[in-house]
């Protein structure tokens, strides 16, 4: 049996009194992608501090790459490319001595240096841009600077945490098509996130609320788990004022303001459309339009969060 | 040598590659190292002279004897006093008060009597003790002139007269200059080397960028050791600078060992840079770290070293304080070696001094460094 690219058991840490992360346990195959979601302050990036050798953990064992993180944390660092929050790079300096920098961090020699960069530049899309000063770059560029400058030493485990914070759509697509492509070439990939939508690339994520890991699976397996119903959208003017006549519907499992709209969910068997749309006109709603939508991670982790409540 | 071994290599010299290039890139680097100290070196050296001429001094001469006459000419024969018209006593010290006279000498009804009676016959001397400085150069001046003076009048007309004769050993001319230029070296080494380091590695906290390193394979001693050669080579250009600024500029000679003076600045910025980093471990950020850098480096290396006050005119607390202040054994060792000459021997006691400070102050660094990382 192949070993496990991330291998957590009853990880936690604590700061003081706080316990910022709680026992989470779980393992993270070879090449696979693994989001790990939740609000600020829910224990993410503590986790991954953990998992790259930053951080003690205070309890629990993890294995990265091979490497225990609490005994041979240097090996770890060698293993793995670590892009942390705010992408670390020296925005003083040019494109080409950003790469030059990390490369010779990382121990890449004098001749495989300009190769190497020639190839992650590449990969990352970088290509004419090695004397423009890091800081008059774009953010999304940046990005994808300091993602070159963590995979140029071909690590086998790429940690990024929050690494689309800050970034406009397109350059978060552009960006995940340089991580899935990492992934095909058998880089395993931890991410953290808050954008739900991202999460949809990974091949599972887990959940976090409060330093504990409340959900794990692949994103369709967790819709299935935890949004049981069908999901409707009602959109229309004036629907503020129906919340409650909503609510008395019959089959109604979930209810949350969506844009200016209604997002609920329902029991299948006891839906009527009908009765949904006409109690919403009588209640002062007006064009009001249902439609089936589908369900999203957004759902998931609400009903993930409003389940691991009562525990916490 | 091992693969080990180059590697560390390799990351020591991507550190202090990377900080050359951030150098060259920021020119207020460049400038804090290299401009500030010819500024202030040439504003001390002119501006901040202890040397004094021509001072201002009444005579108030209540005898108008021959005798008193000449007194007052021997006093004005030199360079050192200009008259300042006066007639009696009180007249002298409205001319003191007014700021008109620094000294007034007051040479009493009598005085030539008392003399060719062959009795002591005491002149007083007022001096305005506002200035300490100039008041204790003034009373030192007078009284050679007295005691030379007295001497030639002593009226041994066969004999030769008493000859008084004061000496400056090492600095003839006790030119301020002489003095203080080696107190000005420690001083700009010291706020460069501590300025620089501390804003350098406080920026890296800030940006985030030494959570990334402490994520990569470089340790803490490549971090070091990668951050400090960049200064420790900027410094030793610094303090060439100053010194052959000194020595064209002001004439400041060389008599002892050139070598050592660069050993004992080597020593000094290792352990300024040393205080540096502890500095930016401590505050991890730029903001404080400028502050606490520029107060911990500056205050000492101006007061503390006897580069302004002279240690034995120090109050005994002061006088304890200064034995851990580096700089005061480079200001001893530079002037040692500028003004009286010599080699290692002489300067061994600031060498070890210098050393056991650089050594202790970087270990506290390193260990800091390493324990906040949890």
């Amino acid at each position: 049996m192949s070993e496990m690219a991330i291998e957590a058991v009853g990880l936690g840490r604590d700061f003081g009194a706080f316990r910022a992360v709680t026992d989470v346990s779980f393992s993270v195959e070879a090449g696979e992608i693994f989001g790990y979601l939740g609000a600020n302050g829910a224990g993410k990036s503590t986790t991954i501090r953990m998992l790259c050798g930053l951080l003690l953990p205070s309890r629990g064992t993890a294995r990265v790459a091979g490497f225990d993180v609490g005994q041979k944390p240097e090996a770890v660092k060698a293993a793995i490319g670590y892009m942390s929050q705010k992408f670390s790079l020296y925005l003083d300096l040019p494109v080409r001595d950003n790469l030059d920098f990390f490369g010779g961090a990382y121990g890449i020699s004098g001749r495989a240096l300009p190769r190497r960069a020639a190839e992650v530049t590449e990969l990352c899309g970088l290509g004419g841009l090695g004397p423009r000063i890091t800081g008059t770059l774009p953010a999304g560029l940046r990005q994808r600077l300091a993602l070159a400058c963590a995979i140029l030493h071909r690590p086998a485990v790429l940690f990024l945490d929050e690494p689309t914070a800050c970034v406009d759509p397109q350059a978060r697509r552009l960006f995940w098509r340089v991580i899935r492509q990492l992934a095909a070439s058998g880089t395993t990939i931890f991410v953290t996130t808050h954008y739900l939508d991202e999460a949809e690339y990974c091949r599972r994520i887990g959940l976090m609320a409060a330093g504990r890991l409340i959900a794990l699976d692949t994103p369709a397996a967790l819709k299935r788990a935890y949004v049981p119903g069908r999901v409707f959208l009602v959109r229309g003017e004036n629907l503020a004022a129906t919340t409650s006549a909503v609510r008395a519907q019959p089959g109604i499992l979930a209810f949350e303001p969506f844009g200016a709209g209604l997002h609920l969910q329902a029991e299948p068997a006891l839906w009527n459309e009908a009765s949904v749309k006409l109690a919403v006109e009588r209640a002062g709603g007006r064009e009001v339009v249902v439609e089936a939508a589908d369900p999203s991670l957004e759902d998931v982790f609400l009903a993930a969060l409003g389940r691991a409540e009562p525990a916490a | 040598m091992t693969s080990r071994q180059g590697r560390f290599l390799r990351r020591v010299a991507a550190m202090a590659a990377k900080e050359v290039l951030h150098i060259r890139r920021d020119p207020r680097t460049l400038y804090i190292a290299l401009a500030l100290p010819v500024i202030m070196l040439l504003l001390l050296g002119f501006g901040l002279s202890f040397d004094i001429e021509r001072i201002p001094l009444v005579v108030a001469d209540g005898d108008r004897s021959a005798a008193s006459r000449e007194l007052a000419r021997a006093v004005f024969g030199s360079r050192d006093f200009a008259a300042v018209a006066g007639s009696d006593a009180r007249a002298a010290q409205t001319e003191l008060r007014r700021g008109q006279a620094m000294a007034a000498l007051v040479i009493p009804a009598g005085f030539a009597r008392e003399l060719d009676a062959g009795r002591d016959s005491p002149v007083q001397l007022l001096v305005d003790g506002s200035d300490g400085n100039t008041a204790r150069q003034i009373m030192g001046k007078i009284d050679a002139i007295l005691r030379a003076h007295g001497g030639s009048r002593a009226g041994f007309a066969d004999s030769p007269p008493l000859a008084v004769k004061v000496s400056t050993l090492w600095n003839p001319a006790s030119r301020s200059a002489l003095f203080m230029v080696p107190g000005v070296a420690a001083y700009l080494l010291a706020i460069a080397a501590v300025l620089l380091t501390a804003l350098t590695i406080a920026a890296e906290w800030e940006r985030g960028s030494m959570e990334q390193l402490f994520a990569s394979p470089v340790g803490r001693l490549e971090i070091v050791l990668g951050k400090l050669l960049p200064y420790l080579a900027l410094g030793m250009l610094q303090l060439l600078l100053v010194i052959s600024l000194g020595t064209t500029v002001f004439d400041v000679p060389i008599h002892g060992s050139l070598p050592m003076i660069f050993v004992a600045g080597l020593l000094f910025l290792t352990g300024m840079l040393g205080q540096g980093l502890l500095v930016s471990v401590l505050a991890r950020n730029q903001l404080v770290a400028t502050q606490a850098g520029a107060l911990s480096s500056l205050v000492p290396s101006l007061l503390l070293s006897g580069m302004l006050v002279p240690i034995e005119n120090m109050p005994w607390i002061l006088q304890a304080l200064t034995v851990v202040v580096p700089a005061r054994y480079l200001v001893h060792a530079l002037r040692t070696l500028m003004l009286k000459g010599g080699g290692f021997q002489v300067i061994a006691l600031d060498l070890l001094a210098l050393l056991a400070f650089a050594v202790v102050i970087l270990a506290l660094a390193t260990l800091r460094f390493k324990r906040r990382l949890a």
